[in-house]
């Protein structure tokens, strides 16, 4: 199956792109493989993507991948954003997203109710 | 600490001690209650009742980080109800510094003339000089400002209104000076320049020389409380040097918003925009390394920023172009206008800034005026050429300079992107759900500052199953959000400090040790997030008795029945919540 692959920013160039604005490449993955699978193919390590969006749908944030196992279907979008980029939570709040990724929303006692989920981490060790 | 008062009928001015209900107030909640207090909600904006307002935050001139706001209030020509507009400036502290809390210009001259309020300290007490300002008038802000630097000196700081005030355009902010003394720090929405303009003040120069400084009342908790602030700030990926903001400015969110299928495009006829990487945040930043030779960051809008999201763009020849390209401006005038030209969208900020006008409104105008048929989308010389017709007053310029909710009228075009009349910012409440139902119920109209959010703990998160609850919760959401953003707008800090504080808890700590340290008051942050509300409630009972009622609270009709591509979702929600946003404040 062909995955579209938007990178953004100095994400550009696991695209091949010299330039860190964007990317746009179509992957080629085995049916049923994930985005876990995907980012292997690219040769992009999870901890180097911030914000994900799989067709415009929310799937990752800083601190936050429950997209891992994703499953990806033929023709799938999946666009990978840089660790500066970043979606305030006012300027997101209820926008579409990934069913793991809501579902770890409610798994959070602050019901998801951060700008990032890192910052905690740095915080208290 | 006093309230300013300056008279235009008779250029007189007069300085009154401020009255102790006034005294823990600050930015727009000191505009908002003097505009309350003071004038009448049914008056003409432009009328000799309305004032105009402006109040450095409560603890604006300090050495807290990132507080150099001043808040401007009156009754907006544009929307009719009350209005506040937030601008960073180095002019908001200098005003702090001279002992001056509120500035109120009120009345109104005979004659055709424009004048000019200098305010400097005589034998320390602020003292106002009235002067004629024709000279200034019907011309390019970026060449104006120099020339009152050369007249009064590079030590003070410049409040004015383009040729959109002078000609009463509801489309018309006041600007205000950036670091490099440039008139591009706008309290731009609303048409607060219009509501100058109509008392015939052009600009208003203040020279802090000799101010008396800010009291604090207790050093000890005020530095406390700093420090926590200072160290949120420093320490979160979005506000720290070299983070996102300073990086790649709030313009990196046109890439986010376009794969969430968000970007409104073409006057809010899809969610993504084609072009959309070519004009983001993180293409100016490449593109101006690759013009400069080097790595550009952002710089500080107004002294004592830690964030500086201020953003320039730099020409071909390495030269700067324009600065700023917010997010909101490179938006409306680029995928809200088809438009995908980077150095294109810089020109037409450029004449935003020269001609006095609010970049969104002015943008989404400009859309509105394209969807109709005036020219096409993705015009962009056409849209340059619009912007100078609007600058300098033709009969097409006047009508544009009416703002977005007026021409989609005069088209007929039912497509109308605007709440109680005010242009709506870059985020389609149709994919982004949650800003919707602020965009609707806000005192100010569409406004994407009117619902930042702080403190979970704070707030009431919802998590209930049953969908009529959770509907209800995102009311309860909206209603806590306008608090906290009235309470922030009030002190003084830059909204952004939100991103940080949101997930630093010692962040808002630091921010109330600050509030009590400048007043030695002992107020909880529930306390203070209870003054935001009372603050809201002011401007929402000023709206009522203005006309704007419930049934204002709603978002554009077109929204509830064109689904947005790519999501091809419609807005869904009942009035209710819209209702219950105020209904229970």
């Amino acid at each position: 199956m062909q995955i579209d692959v938007r990178l953004y920013g100095p994400l550009a160039r696991y695209g091949g792109s010299d330039r860190n604005i964007h990317a746009k490449v179509i992957v080629d993955l085995d049916a049923g493989q994930t985005i876990r699978d995907l980012l292997y193919a690219l040769d992009l390590p999870t901890e180097a993507r911030g914000i994900t969006f799989i067709n415009g749908n929310l799937s990752a944030m800083p601190g936050l991948q429950p997209d891992l196992d994703h499953k990806l279907q033929d023709g799938d979008r999946v666009a990978l954003f840089h660790e500066k980029s970043m979606w305030p939570f006012q300027y997101r709040h209820d926008v579409a997203a990934t069913g793991e990724f809501r579902e770890a929303l409610q798994a959070r006692e602050d019901g998801g109710l951060q700008s990032r989920y890192d910052q905690d981490a740095a915080k208290r060790p | 600490m006093w309230i300013l008062r300056l008279n235009m009928t008779d250029h007189s001015y007069k300085l009154e001690d401020i009255l102790e209900r006034y005294k823990h107030l600050g930015g727009r909640g000191l505009t908002s209650t003097l505009i309350y207090d003071e004038v009448d909600p049914q008056c003409h904006p432009l009328g000799p009742a309305n004032k105009l307002v402006f109040a450095p935050g409560m603890i604006t001139g300090t050495s807290a980080p990132t507080s150099a706001r001043v808040s401007v209030g009156a009754k907006s020509p544009l929307t009719g109800g009350i209005k506040e507009s937030n601008a960073g400036s180095g002019w908001a502290p200098a005003l702090a510094r001279m002992g001056i809390r509120a500035l109120v210009v009120e009345g109104q001259p005979e004659g055709e003339g424009f004048w000019m309020a200098h305010i400097a300290m005589v034998d320390g007490k602020p003292q106002v000089a009235f002067m004629p300002a024709d000279e200034y008038t019907g011309r390019d802000l970026y060449e104006v400002y120099p020339e009152i630097y050369a007249r009064f000196g590079n030590k003070v700081h410049v409040a004015a209104i383009g040729t959109a005030g002078e000609f009463g355009y509801p489309n018309s902010g006041v600007a205000f000076n950036d670091m490099k003394r440039n008139p591009t720090r706008y309290s731009g929405r609303g048409g607060l320049g219009s509501v100058m303009g109509s008392k015939r003040l052009k600009a208003i120069v203040i020279d802090p020389t000799d101010g008396p400084g800010v009291h604090i009342a207790d050093e000890g908790l005020f530095k406390q409380g700093q420090a926590k602030m200072r160290e949120a700030l420093m320490e979160h990926a979005i506000t720290k040097p070299k983070g996102g903001l300073n990086s790649y400015g709030t313009a990196i969110l046109i890439n986010i918003l376009n794969e969430a299928g968000g970007l409104p495009t073409r006057s809010f006829s899809a969610g993504r925009f084609e072009g959309a990487a070519d004009v983001a945040g993180e293409a100016i930043f490449e593109t101006n390394k690759e013009r400069t030779g080097k790595e550009v960051y952002n710089h500080a809008c107004s002294p004592g920023c830690i964030i500086q999201c201020s953003n320039t763009l730099y020409d071909k020849d390495g030269k700067e172009a324009v600065s700023c390209i917010e997010y909101e401006s490179d938006w409306a005038f680029g995928p809200n206008c088809g438009i995908s030209d980077l150095d294109a969208i810089g020109q037409l900020v450029t004449l935003c800034n020269a001609y006095g006008l609010d970049t969104i409104e002015a943008g989404v105008t400009i859309g509105v005026a394209m969807d109709s048929g005036m020219i096409p989308f993705g015009d962009a010389e056409g849209a340059i050429s619009l912007m100078h017709e609007i600058g300098k007053g033709t009969a097409r310029g006047r009508l544009l300079g009416m703002g977005a909710a007026n021409v989609a009228k005069a088209f007929g075009n039912p497509r109308s992107p605007t709440v109680k009349g005010q242009a709506m910012p870059a985020y389609d409440p149709r994919a982004v759900k949650g800003i919707g139902v602020t965009y609707a119920t806000t005192t100010m109209g569409a406004d994407h500052t009117a619902g930042y959010t702080i403190a979970p703990e704070i707030l009431s998160v919802g998590g209930a199953s049953d969908p009529l609850k959770a509907e209800k919760g995102k009311a309860d959401l909206s209603r806590a959000f306008q608090k906290t953003t009235a309470l922030i707008d009030s002190s003084g800090h830059c909204l952004f400090i939100a991103f940080a504080i949101l997930d630093i808890p010692s962040g808002f700590e630091g921010m109330v040790e600050e509030v009590n340290g400048m007043f030695g008051t002992n107020m909880t942050g529930d306390e203070l997030v209870e003054l935001g509300a009372e603050i809201l409630r002011r401007e929402r009972a000023f709206n009522e008795k203005a006309g704007l009622t419930k049934a204002h609270d709603r978002l554009p009709e077109f929204m509830h029945i064109e689904p947005l591509p790519p999501h091809n979702v419609v807005v869904g929600l009942p009035d209710e919540v819209y209702d219950a946003v105020y209904g229970e404040l």
